[in-house]
């Protein structure tokens, strides 16, 4: 269900961006991870549910962070507000199936970055990324 | 004029300078002027005082010459030798004067101070002379004393030095006189230019003033221009504008439009929230309000903030002002107007989308109807033409049944209640056809009137005017069945090219009730497929499982054709909603997971025999009494004394279901009376026998058909 690793560096020694994903669904956690395209992106782990990824988060470190808000035993919502009161520099960009614009404001109140509905071509993901990134 | 405010800025900066220097000059000119006027003074002076002091050395040498002519006559010569030391002691200090106390610079002067210099040792001891020159005896009378000898040769020799140099000295005088003079003409020329200048000056400053005028009055036209433009785009752009400040209130400038949105004029200084309040739900306001804050923030940029605008299609009721209320639908556009510290104003922009809104929804629509009939003619392909036909056929006599009871005069409650379960029957039975051919459109019209029909039904009073509804849904429901019915026409004719082996369509299959056509064959319609569809259908809308076996119908005379099927629906329907188990619950009584479902038609007699039976649930008799009690079909007690017989028959009841939720295959209540009524108008006998959690069975039997009484199908 998670993983992670230390590598902080690309073979071209330019500090990499780290990269968590949290989603309860593991085909979405590697569509992620597969269709996002950016070199400076270095996953350090994925997470299914956000007690998991809080714990992730403490040992990883992350930059970056994709967050589901709908997940067993902690939601998106709670966990972002946890994120970022450990890390408020962390960037976090919802990517969830639930289409209501409250939900979107309440995870940018708390302290998302940027919003990317379900289903999702992977232009736009990228697209999102980038607006991360930014 | 529309110059932008940098380039302004610079001219006024220019136009600001060039005035400051001009000043300055003016001011140089000025100090000039003062300096040169001053100079000119002095030249004038010294001129005065050289002009004055040219006669001096002529006067000198006149008075050393009278008091020799006094010290010859042994005159009194106290009195010249007075005025003579007066004139030395004028022209010395005149002299003196001239040279340190102004600040004349001239050598003619110089030489003048010299000469008057070489005076100085000649003239000192005659005018230092203080004793008595004269002696007087009585011999000689007055004679020079020893002093007045010396003294008159001192005389002598200065008259005879002033003599000589007097028209030197008086040249000299004259001399300096000239040069202040020309001095003073060259400081005059000087200060006439200068004040010329000084004139240019005032002139340019004047001019630069003037400009200063005239630029600011050309920018105060240009300001009233703008304001008078800005006032007409607000007073006539379609869209309400306004700027938020970060208290979130609406500023002083906004657009006449809001007006006409909001139906009200005091926006300046109004929080929008205050605007709000009133026109949509708290949690919308409370959202929009966090959206709002959110535009503050650095973290959103505009795409993502567009797309999670919980404003862009506001849904607001106003009063129309003729008394009633208008809903209109507003779209709120967000934007931020950035200042050198961060975001400065939100712009909002409210646009009034209403007939976007409607269009949308009549293109919706619109695509729903289309998809809906692409789905039913997808659904119709499946269908036997000759089934759909005869369904067509069936439901048209249905409808026109429908029509007929509607158009039937009632006045007593009991007369409308008559009326309305003729509807449902009627209805039911097109819905159960429909459903079974699998063509949803129609039997999802059909479900909407048994709709309308079971709402009816719990109203205490009912009037004529509560059917009208119902027209206007049916008069749908036939405009629909005859789209069907030409669609159906086109897919024969696809049909018919396509496939050379299926014999050509019968145009009007017989229906069952128009007895006499083929009174005793047999109906050459096969049941079967329609059946297995609808077997299908139901086991997958109700999550079971079974199997239908079906034997014999294909002898069924056309006669009783329409009342077999019906009958076999209905039951059919029956057996999937309340006989049949789920796959869990068989499993737990240890019976197959798939269910058996039997129907079979076969000669009895002279008559026929129908027999349905499913292997599912059984009929429990207290079900069905608490069902009657609770649909109030009988009471309490008439439940504790009814026997077995007795309360098997409930489930022939009109009104009676164990569903209290109504779907499309159970709920009604208008089942199994349907299919009782119908059997006993032919003359025909209906039974049921069942052992709860083993089987359900039901036995039809009908008579010969020439033995049948006239009935409706």
């Amino acid at each position: 269900m998670s993983t992670a690793n230390g590598t902080m560096t690309r073979g071209n020694g330019k500090r990499a961006l780290k990269l968590l994903i949290v989603d309860d669904s593991s085909i979405m956690r590697r569509r992620i991870e597969r269709s996002q395209q950016f070199e400076e992106l270095e996953l350090v782990g994925t997470a299914g549910d956000g007690v998991q990824a809080l714990e992730l988060f403490r040992r990883t470190d992350p930059d970056l962070v994709t967050m589901d808000l709908t997940m067993p035993q902690m939601d998106g919502i709670e966990c972002i507000s946890r994120l970022v009161a450990l890390k408020p520099a962390v960037r976090i960009l919802v990517i969830s199936a639930l289409a209501d614009k409250a939900t979107a404001i309440e995870a940018m109140e708390k302290g998302a970055n940027g919003f990317l509905h379900k289903p999702f071509t992977d232009r736009q993901l990228n697209e999102a990324f980038a607006e991360l990134l930014r | 004029m529309n110059l932008s405010g940098t380039e302004r800025n610079r001219q006024l900066v220019t136009v600001g300078m060039g005035t400051v220097l001009l000043a300055l000059a003016m001011g140089a000119v000025l100090f000039a002027g003062f300096r040169i006027a001053t100079h000119m003074r002095a030249s004038i002076t010294a001129l005065q005082t050289a002009s004055m002091l040219q006669t001096y050395p002529e006067e000198i040498a006149h008075q050393l010459n009278a008091l020799r002519d006094r010290l010859e006559a042994r005159a009194y010569a106290g009195q010249a030798l007075a005025d003579l030391k007066a004139a030395v002691a004028r022209l010395d200090r005149e002299l003196e004067q001239l040279a340190t106390g102004s600040n004349i610079q001239s050598p003619e002067l110089d030489q003048a101070l010299l000469l008057w210099h070489q005076y100085g040792p000649v003239i000192t001891p005659v005018v230092s002379f203080s004793g008595q020159p004269y002696v007087d005896s009585d011999a000689g009378g007055s004679a020079l004393s020893r002093e007045g000898r010396v003294h008159y040769a001192d005389v002598k020799r200065a008259q005879l030095f002033a003599s000589e140099n007097a028209k030197r000295l008086q040249g000299q005088l004259a001399a300096v006189a000239t040069t202040q003079q020309q001095s003073a003409s060259a400081a005059a020329a000087r200060l006439r230019t200068l004040l010329s200048a000084g004139v240019l000056a005032t002139l340019l400053l004047a001019a630069a003033a003037a400009y200063f005028r005239m630029t600011r009055s050309r920018h105060e036209q240009a300001a009233r221009e703008a304001q008078e433009q800005t006032r007409d785009i607000l007073k006539s752009v379609r869209e309400g504008f306004f700027l938020l400040d970060a208290d979130y209130k609406i500023g002083s400038v906004w657009s006449d439009a809001l007006t006409r949105m909001f139906g009200r004029k005091d926006f300046a200084g109004l929080a929008l929230e205050d605007l709000l309040t009133d026109l949509v739900a708290p949690a919308t306001l409370s959202t929009a309000m966090k959206y709002i804050k959110l535009l503050w923030g650095d973290r959103a940029h505009e795409s993502l903030m567009k797309s999670i605008n919980p404003l862009s299609q506001l849904e607001i009721t106003l009063d129309n002002g003729h008394g009633g209320r208008d809903t209109r639908y507003l779209q709120f556009d967000f934007h931020r107007v950035m200042g050198r510290k961060g975001v400065k104003h939100v712009l909002c922009s409210v646009g009034d989308i209403t007939s976007a809104v409607l269009l949308a929804r009549e293109l919706h629509e619109s695509q729903e109807n289309a998809s809906a009939q692409v789905d039913m003619m997808l659904g119709m392909l499946h269908v036997d033409p000759l089934q759909l036909t005869s369904f067509l056929d069936t439901s048209d006599t249905g409808l026109q049944m429908i029509n007929a009871i509607l158009k039937e005069p009632a006045r007593t409650d009991a007369e409308f209640r008559r009326k309305l379960s003729g509807l449902f029957r009627e209805l039911h039975s097109i819905k159960g056809e429909a459903s079974a051919l699998n063509l949803m459109s129609i039997a999802q019209r059909v479900h909407a009137l048994e709709d309308m029909v079971g709402e009816l039904k719990k109203k205490a009073e009912l009037s004529g005017n509560d059917f009208l509804p119902m027209v206007v849904k049916l008069d749908e429901l036939l405009a629909h069945s005859r789209s069907v019915r030409e669609m159906a026409g086109r897919l024969t004719v696809v049909k018919d090219t396509d496939s050379t082996a299926i014999a050509p369509a019968p145009t009007r299959p017989e229906k069952s009730g128009a007895a006499g056509e083929r009174p005793h064959g047999k109906s050459g319609e096969d049941l079967s497929p329609t059946l297995q569809a609808l077997a299908e259908r139901l086991a997958r809308d109700h999550q079971k499982r079974f199997r239908l076996t079906l034997a014999g119908l294909a002898d069924v005379p056309a006669r009783y054709l329409g009342t077999v099927k019906d009958c076999v629906i209905q039951m059919l329907r029956n057996a999937a909603v309340h006989g049949i188990e789920s796959a869990e619950v068989r499993r737990a009584l240890t019976k197959d997971d798939v269910g058996v479902v039997r129907v079979e038609f076969r000669k009895s007699g002279d008559g026929y025999e129908l027999v349905f039976e499913d292997d599912g649930a059984g009929i429990s008799l207290d079900t069905l009494k608490a069902a009657a009690v609770r649909k109030r079909l009988i009471s309490e007690q008439e439940a504790a004394g009814m026997d077995a017989r007795a309360a098997m028959g409930l489930i022939f009841r009109s009104g009676f279901s164990t569903q209290d939720e109504v779907s499309m295959d159970a709920g009604r209540g208008v089942g199994m009376d349907l299919v009782a009524r119908t059997v006993y108008k032919l003359g025909g006998k209906i039974g049921v026998s069942t052992n709860p959690g083993k089987f359900t069975r039901f036995k039809i039997l009908l008579p010969a058909v020439g033995a049948a009484t006239t009935a409706v199908a």
